[in-house]
């Protein structure tokens, strides 16, 4: 007797779940979590898939990410370095794929060849959030979010901080590209000349690249002097040429004004160089370490149903006004 | 010793590899590549993240990672091992495949001009790279490494011209401005999806080549001019007609691989296929393939290509940092130096 009530009493139950688990499946069209093994105590893998370590900035990002990630007790990060090159990143990608982690990050190197790569995570099931640079196609369709700055804005406020700050009243000023042809290199550029030109007695008298480095920054930038002695202010596209580029201006006893991009911290940072008065600014390029790692913790760990796309971490002038401040950040 | 050299050179048909003193060592080192590809997937193997019981490292979609990602270096690790047997270095390879990329996406993209005219017009174009090199070196008596240090920034310079500076992207379809899709199956898997079409391209030069270069008088010229130069130049070998040849060979795998790079990634830029010059020379030496000429195998190098991305890819499987790579990949390196030179020492070869 008792047995049959408790079996009565089951099966009651296994069709009220079944007809739960139903109502569930049946709103949850809408409303599935973005990775099905998510859960609040889970135990889970990111890969990081970084362009080249070789630039310090993308080094910053690492150290960044590690202690973001540290910080979540279910969290392992991995991080791959492309070293600059996209066969490499493709094949570091595919290992990602391979070992399943169970989300991907990725600095993509170039945009178009990193494309297939993150398509094939996504169709494994991988949700793909791309850091600071962007693959071909739409956030939240194509890859699952992107978290960045915006190279062309960020050097057209320093365009413009030079038109209306440093040069009001006109003069020349000069560029040091980045490694040519390469994306963040052509936004910086436009971005910058494009700023200067709220400022019509202002002329860009000379654009050379120096391919991101200090050394090459330095001999360039010296040629510059040599060829128009009377350059006021030079845009840098990184911190690392500014570097260079102070040199030079020292070594032709000149005052120029320089602007840095990345506003690294540290010693030998961007942020100390202005706070000591070698350079007139900085303007930072946030890392977005800290909102990818929330953003995996969304998905991971508080099973989120959808996330948002584009989250773009906007850029700080950092001036003679609050390097100081922001030294010990 | 002189008799050594004067049977080496008469009978050209016997490469300076061959081990006729049955050194054990010998031996060891003609296959050292393959002995340590077999190490390496042995280690991979002991060492592989396991999921379910199942051995990621062998996952038939993990091979396929591997080979597809040292298919670009091993095209140019094939032509490189034909200029290091004469004694020569070949630097440009690297910047002559970013060229390649370039010339193939622009030819195809704003140059409207079909694949097949685009294909033909790089390999030409890499040919000739590379038979200008040569003859400099040759007519002018220069050491390879200086002039193809030199091609090497022209290449850049030039990827730089073509490009205006920006990299192209290809997309595909039909019309003006647009690659025709089937250059994209250079990114893919044939065989139910399970070989990529870049490693089939590279296995299939890798065959012709090991035939040309074991079988054919201008293989066995190859050698006789790297083995001793003066030698075959008295027995009648035409010298710099073959140092003009591997140079041209070199400057075709090249080209081949930047055609091969532009069809996997849709793209081109002069910055492609930097540093690719070293990996190309590792494989070879790592092949077995002595920098003093007159010995070498290509079996051997395209064991020493696949070790090498086997390598790293067992190390970050196991998330190991890219320093232990390096250093692992300079160990392996030495070794294979270590190892040629002593067996040149025992046959009497001094260096």
């Amino acid at each position: 007797m008792k047995t049959t009530r408790q079996g009565t009493r089951r099966t009651l139950h296994a069709l009220l779940l079944a007809g739960a688990g139903l109502c569930i499946a049946g709103s949850a069209q809408a409303a599935d979590p973005m990775v099905k093994a998510c859960a609040k105590d889970g135990q889970f893998v990111i890969g990081f898939s970084q362009a080249n370590n070789a630039e310090p900035y993308r080094q910053h990002v690492n150290d960044e990410l590690t202690a973001a990630a540290k910080a979540v007790p279910g969290f392992a990060l991995q991080i791959a370095d492309g070293a600059g090159n996209v066969n490499t990143q493709t094949s570091q990608v595919d290992n990602f794929i391979t070992q399943k982690v169970d989300l991907l990050l990725i600095s993509p190197f170039e945009a178009a060849p990193l494309t297939p790569a993150v398509k094939r995570a996504m169709d494994a099931g991988i949700p793909v959030i791309e850091l600071d640079r962007k693959t071909v196609g739409d956030p939240g369709k194509d890859y699952t979010a992107f978290i960045g700055g915006d190279n062309y804005k960020i050097a057209l406020e320093a365009g413009k901080y030079t038109a209306k700050t440093l040069l009001p009243d006109g003069g020349e000023a000069a560029v040091l590209e980045g490694l040519p042809s390469s994306t963040p290199a052509v936004e910086r550029l436009n971005g910058f000349k494009d700023g200067v030109k709220e400022n019509a007695k202002i002329q860009v008298v000379a654009e050379q690249a120096a391919d991101w480095v200090p050394d090459k920054a330095q001999t360039a930038f010296a040629a510059m002097l040599q060829a128009h002695p009377d350059i006021k202010v030079l845009y840098a596209s990184n911190d690392m040429m500014a570097a260079g580029a102070l040199l030079a201006a020292k070594g032709a006893g000149k005052q120029v004004k320089i602007i840095g991009t990345d506003g690294l911290p540290g010693p030998a940072g961007g942020i100390e160089a202005v706070a000591k008065g070698d350079w007139a600014a900085t303007f930072t390029y946030p890392t977005g370490a800290k909102e990818a790692i929330e953003m995996s913790k969304k998905i991971l760990l508080d099973c989120a149903t959808s996330v948002e796309p584009t989250v773009t971490v906007e850029t700080t002038a950092i001036t003679a006004e609050n390097a100081k401040q922001l030294m010990g950040k | 010793m002189s008799e050594q050299k004067i049977s080496v050179t008469a009978s050209p048909a016997v490469p300076a590899a061959a081990p006729r003193h049955r050194d054990p060592l010998a031996l060891v080192v003609r296959f050292q590549s393959l002995i340590g590809l077999v190490v390496v997937a042995i280690g991979g193997i002991i060492f592989s993240p396991r999921r379910h019981g199942q051995i990621l490292f062998l996952d038939p979609d993990n091979i396929a990672n591997i080979v597809r990602a040292v298919s670009e270096t091993g095209i140019i690790a094939i032509g490189m091992t034909f200029v290091i047997i004469t004694a020569g270095i070949d630097l440009s390879v690297g910047a002559v495949l970013g060229l390649s990329s370039v010339v193939t996406a622009s030819m195809m993209i704003s140059g409207g001009f079909g694949l097949i005219p685009t294909i033909l017009a790089v390999l030409i174009m890499g040919v000739v790279f590379g038979a200008i090199q040569g003859t400099i070196s040759t007519r002018f008596r220069l050491e390879p490494f200086i002039v193809t240090l030199a091609g090497l920034q022209a290449a850049r310079g030039l990827a730089l011209v073509v490009s205006g500076n920006q990299y192209i992207n290809i997309s595909y379809g039909d019309g003006p401005g647009l690659a025709p899709p089937v250059f994209a199956i250079l990114g893919e898997r044939l065989f139910n999806n399970t070989v990529p079409v870049a490693t089939i391209v590279f296995i299939v030069f890798a065959a012709i080549a090991t035939i040309v270069l074991n079988t054919t008088r201008f293989g066995r010229y190859v050698f006789a001019v790297g083995g001793n130069e003066r030698a075959a130049r008295i027995s009648g070998v035409p010298v710099s007609m073959v140092k003009i040849s591997v140079y041209a060979i070199t400057g075709f795998a090249s080209a081949l691989a930047g055609i091969v790079h532009a069809g996997q990634f849709n793209f081109g830029s002069a910055n492609d296929g930097m540093g690719y010059e070293l990996t190309a020379i590792a494989a070879v030496v790592i092949g077995g393939t002595s920098l003093f000429g007159g010995a070498g195998s290509m079996v051997g190098t395209v064991a020493g290509t696949i070790m090498l991305g086997a390598l790293a890819n067992i190390l970050q499987l196991n998330n190991i940092t890219p320093a232990m790579q390096l250093l692992a990949t300079a160990a392996i390196i030495v070794l294979a130096a270590v190892l040629q030179s002593l067996v040149r020492r025992r046959e009497g070869l001094g260096r």
